[in-house]
């Protein structure tokens, strides 16, 4: 599903070029949960945000279901990102000023689905993350747990087949940490969804099929 | 998806209360006065244009050329120009001259002064103004027939049904009767003629025919036949004038000296309103300078631009609060063009509620506005389609320009950079920096304008005049001649608070005699009396006063001017030939140069004589200071029985000499409501980026505080920046308004000197709005705990 060929990405800061990532190769396929580590600034989040095409890699090749991404425009790469990928946040990332039901239905809108089709499917996530009772609150009014369960329905509204997830239990305690990886665990198991997460914690790491270390930009294979 | 964002910039404005305030605020402000401007303009733009035939309507207007190439232009004419144009020139259809005329009216006893005017018989089929009752065919058809105005048949009669009744007109020293033929529907608004009294003009030439060419006291109006050549005309013009007035300019060059070279021209009808060159005068209302819409609608322009700088500048300060949200749509699929889409909607809902506010302002204001603008403008009075449209397209406008740039910006930013908290948000920010100074600069330039109009108003009106006054009571009597003048002033002296009576002829004449064996000199032309030099106080400088009878045959007297104007060393028993009479007068004596006009314009050369066959008009009583309540009585007693059919009423010479001012007056008004509006829109804008930079420092304060800080450091540490763009405002502001104001005090012969502190003043009054403003923020930030704010972050 995901080729990467030689993905760098440096930073210039002062003049030197200070490398976020160093010639990274990695395939990811279909159906695959995978885990990253790493301390911190070793570029799993930028790994991630150029899987998740938010970011552009400086050097290299990748490809996502057979498309040359790094030749895209942008608008092409929106489209294809649009469709096919979710992300869930340590922060949660909710729009504060939106409810939770209108939080979910954000990314149909930009997909311009309608609005019946809409309602059945907010519903139908509202349903299956048990949330229907806080439809109507504000972000600022559920608690770290809830507020990522949200963040999880709304990355799977649009029926995405990668779910990118960047620390998603960084902020929660270990119970509520347990419960977001059970729901990912099915949500790969039964649904088939492909699943990249970057995490600190090994029991974390451990709910995937593969874990890879990343160090100074590199996958550390010695880990 | 507008729903969505519908309701998100419904719960940001609702959320941000203090900066949804400050925008709408100012933007309701701003389209206020953008709304009234264009109100305004509309009007302004609307005169004379329901006249059917508007297009081909046209007003005969006059240049004359003096020999050292001064050239007089005027858009009126004498009686001849219509008709003998008419005849000659087949282009024209028909004519319509309308003169103007101050009537007295009788009417059961009463005697009232009426405005009038004579017209052509065929005036309501040349002019679009319906009438009630009668025909507009055959309504003059009478010698003795009159057309009133619908309030004027009210006011005489007590109802519009006034057909076949009578009013008594005064000429001369009698009465005689009028018939009124038809009452005219009230004339609108925009409309250079004022329909009120209107008399066949054919009674007028029963009266006294006025073969003169060379004579311009009236409005000659013509109908061009469609597609006429406007230059053609004009030229047939020249040609029929030199052909029919041949010989009296040869006549009017031998006798007296006429050298003038006169030429005619057409004026469009529709240009007459706002035409400053031929300006709609003598029986013509309304007329106005198209330089007061302008500026005018720059200052409304100006305000809605501050307001909008508001709403860029705080919208861009409070992006890092909304840049997470802007990270999250783009994450979810959102793409920069429907982020776009939606700040620009935000920037729509905010202009669409400050519109409602404004049409709310606009209501209550309107009454005021109208006063201040000299107009009756009303909503419904200017409703239809443009107007609609023009507002619809301001709202646009507004929304458009408000949110184009914080749209742009915001959707601009990079969701990693955004959604990991990497964005470095310090920058220089100069585009938010130099829209601050451009409101300082602008609120500064203000203030100057507003200080030198109030300057200049006081110098007017507070200026030495050369004479006094004070105390002094103006009553348009009627005419009489020196000896009933005399048992006059021996009646009204009766009351002893009435110190001294004097009398002039009313009203400014301009004429000119011969000096010095061959030199024309033009002056102003007074007859007084004895009693009308002390009575002003104005100072006999060379020689004396008149005497009666001694300088009765020949004596004058003049001003300085006049005798600097003569060369004469010697002024005393000077010769002044008024050779067109044939007759030799001497001067007497000199005054010292007085004001006797407004200050708007420079003395002149005066002249002043004192002969038995002059007629007066006007009085002058000098009342001693308290005594007036107690004369008034005595005065309105004499006067009505010494002038039973001349209305009573009285002036004083003070407020009759502030009246000049009137325009002044007005635009100190304007001038001052606008730098007041601008100053409060750019304050509160000022505070809201003190209250964003207080909350991005938050933490930067804490640690200040920890590391030993005191309050009034960070005060000052948090205005400074803010402080430095007001004066580099003030800076800008200074050449601009020293040029500005300048240009401006130049239309005025005598005008205050520009002074520093002036300048000085308006910088520091600006400097103090903001220090306020920014301190009130930069105090409450600094009090903060620090605990509180570093714990925040």
């Amino acid at each position: 599903m995901i080729e990467l060929k030689n993905i760098t990405k440096w930073v210039t800061n002062g003049g030197n070029r200070v490398f976020l990532l160093k010639d990274i190769n990695l395939d990811i396929n279909e159906g695959e949960f995978l885990s990253v580590m790493g301390p911190s600034g070793s570029g799993k989040s930028t790994l991630l945000n150029i899987i998740g095409m938010l970011d552009d890699a400086d050097e290299g090749k990748y490809r996502f279901l057979g498309q040359p991404i790094h030749e895209l425009k942008e608008k092409q790469r929106a489209q294809v990102y649009k469709q096919h990928i979710g992300f869930v946040f340590q922060a949660y990332h909710l729009i504060d000023e939106l409810t939770v039901y209108e939080n979910i239905e954000t990314p149909l809108l930009y997909q311009n689905t309608k609005s019946s089709e809409r309602k059945a499917l907010v519903a139908d996530m509202l349903d299956r993350f048990n949330i229907v009772g806080k439809k109507d609150l504000f972000p600022n009014q559920l608690s770290g747990g809830q507020q990522q369960l949200v963040g999880i329905a709304r990355a799977l509204i649009a029926k995405p087949k990668l779910l990118l997830a960047d620390e998603p239990t960084g902020n929660l305690n270990s119970k509520q940490g347990e419960e977001i990886m059970a729901i990912f665990k099915k949500l790969n198991e039964e649904d088939g969804v492909t699943i990249v997460q970057v995490t600190h914690s090994e029991k974390n790491a451990a709910y995937g099929h593969r874990v890879i270390n990343l160090l100074d930009g590199r996958i550390n294979h010695h880990a | 998806m507008l729903k969505n964002y519908f309701l998100i910039g419904i719960r940001n404005i609702w959320r941000n209360k203090v900066f949804s305030a400050i925008n709408i605020i100012g933007l309701s402000i701003g389209l206020a006065c953008c709304m009234l401007i264009y109100l305004y303009t509309m009007d302004e733009l609307s005169y004379d244009k329901f006249h059917a035939n508007k297009e081909n309507l046209y007003r005969i207007t006059s240049t004359i050329v003096s020999p050292d190439g001064s050239k007089n232009e005027t858009g009126i004419t004498g009686m001849m120009p219509g008709p003998a144009f008419k005849n000659s020139i087949p282009e024209i259809e028909s004519y319509v001259r309308i003169q103007n005329e101050g009537l007295t009216i009788r009417h059961n006893n009463e005697v009232y002064d009426q405005e009038a005017q004579y017209v052509d018989e065929n005036f309501f089929r040349f002019f679009s103004f319906p009438l009630l009752s009668g025909s507009p065919t055959t309504v003059f058809n009478n010698l003795r027939s009159v057309v009133l105005s619908e309030e004027l048949a009210i006011k005489y009669f007590g109802t519009r049904d006034a057909i076949g009744k009578t009013l008594e007109l005064k000429f001369g020293e009698d009465f005689e009767p009028f018939e009124v033929a038809g009452v005219a529907k009230t004339t609108p608004q925009n409309s250079s003629l004022k329909i009120k009294v209107l008399l066949p003009m054919k009674f007028a030439e029963s009266r006294n025919k006025d073969t003169e060419w060379i004579n311009f006291y009236l409005n000659t109006f013509v109908a061009l036949k469609p597609g006429s050549n406007i230059t053609a005309v004009e030229n047939k013009f020249q040609q029929v004038f030199q052909r029919e007035a041949a010989e009296q300019l040869k006549v009017n060059a031998e006798k007296y000296g006429f050298k003038e070279k006169v030429s005619f021209g057409l004026q469009p009808l529709l240009d007459m309103h706002l035409s400053t060159r031929f300006q709609a005068m003598n029986g013509l209302y309304d007329a106005s300078n198209p330089v007061y819409s302008y500026i005018l609608s720059a200052i409304a322009i100006l305000i809605l631009l501050i307001a909008c700088i508001n709403f860029v500048n705080l919208t861009i300060g409070r992006s890092l609060k909304r840049s997470r949200e802007i990270g999250i749509r783009k994450c979810v699929g959102g793409q920069r063009s429907q982020l776009i889409v939606q700040f620009l909607g935000e920037s729509f809902i905010v202009s669409v509620i400050a519109f409602g506010f404004a049409l709310v302002l606009v209501n209550l204001v309107l009454p005021y506005f109208n006063t201040l603008a000299n107009k009756a403008l009303s909503f419904s009075y200017l409703f239809n389609i443009k107007l609609v449209l023009g507002y619809a397209l301001l709202l646009c406008v507004t929304a458009f320009l408000a949110g184009f740039y914080p749209a742009l910006v915001l959707s601009g930013f990079n969701p990693v950079k955004t959604l990991y908290g990497r964005e470095t948000y310090g920058g220089k920010n100069y585009l938010s920096k130099g829209m601050v100074v451009f409101q300082f600069t602008l609120s500064t330039f203000l203030i100057i304008a507003v200080i030198t109009i109030y300057t200049q108003f006081n110098y007017l009106t507070r200026y030495d005049l050369g004479y006094n006054d004070k105390g002094v009571a103006h009553v348009s009597a009627g005419r009489m001649d020196k000896a009933k003048l005399d048992v006059l002033r021996t009646e009204l002296m009766k009351h002893p608070g009435i110190e001294k009576v004097a009398a002039d002829q009313g009203g400014g004449w301009i004429t000119g005699a011969r000096i010095n064996n061959g030199t024309d000199i033009t002056f102003d032309y007074k007859y007084i009396d004895e009693t009308y030099l002390p009575l002003f106080e104005i100072p006999v400088i060379a020689g004396r006063n008149f005497s009666f009878p001694l300088d009765t045959a020949n004596g004058v007297i003049v001003n300085e001017r006049f005798v600097k104007k003569a060369g004469w060393k010697n002024p005393l028993d000077q010769e002044v030939d008024f050779f067109y009479h044939n007759r030799k007068m001497k001067v007497v004596g000199v005054i010292r140069d007085y004001h006797y006009a407004s200050l708007n314009e420079t003395i002149q050369p005066q002249l002043f004589t004192f002969h038995p066959s002059h007629s007066y008009n006007d009085v002058y009583l000098k009342i001693s200071s308290g005594s007036l309540a107690g004369a008034q009585d005595h005065m309105m007693k004499t006067f009505k029985s010494f002038f039973p059919f001349r209305p009573y009423s009285i002036k004083f010479k003070e407020d009759e000499n502030l009246a000049a001012y009137e325009s002044e007056a007005k635009w100190k008004q304007i001038i001052t409501m606008g730098a007041i509006l601008t100053i409060v829109i750019s304050s509160i804008g000022l505070l809201g980026l003190a209250t964003i930079a207080a909350q991005k420092r938050t933490r930067e304060i804490g640690i200040r505080k920890v590391l030993g800080a005191s309050v009034y450091g960070i005060v000052r540490n948090l205005s400074l920046d803010f402080l430095k763009l007001v004066l580099v405002a003030a800076l800008i502001a200074f050449p601009i308004a020293w040029w500005a104001t300048n240009k401006w005090l130049e239309n005025y012969p005598y005008r205050t000197e520009i002074s520093w502190w002036i300048f000085v003043s308006a910088g520091m009054l600006v400097t103090l709005i903001a220090l306020m403003t920014i301190g009130f923020q930069a105090y409450s930030a600094a009090l903060a705990k620090p605990v509180t704010s570093l714990k925040a972050e």
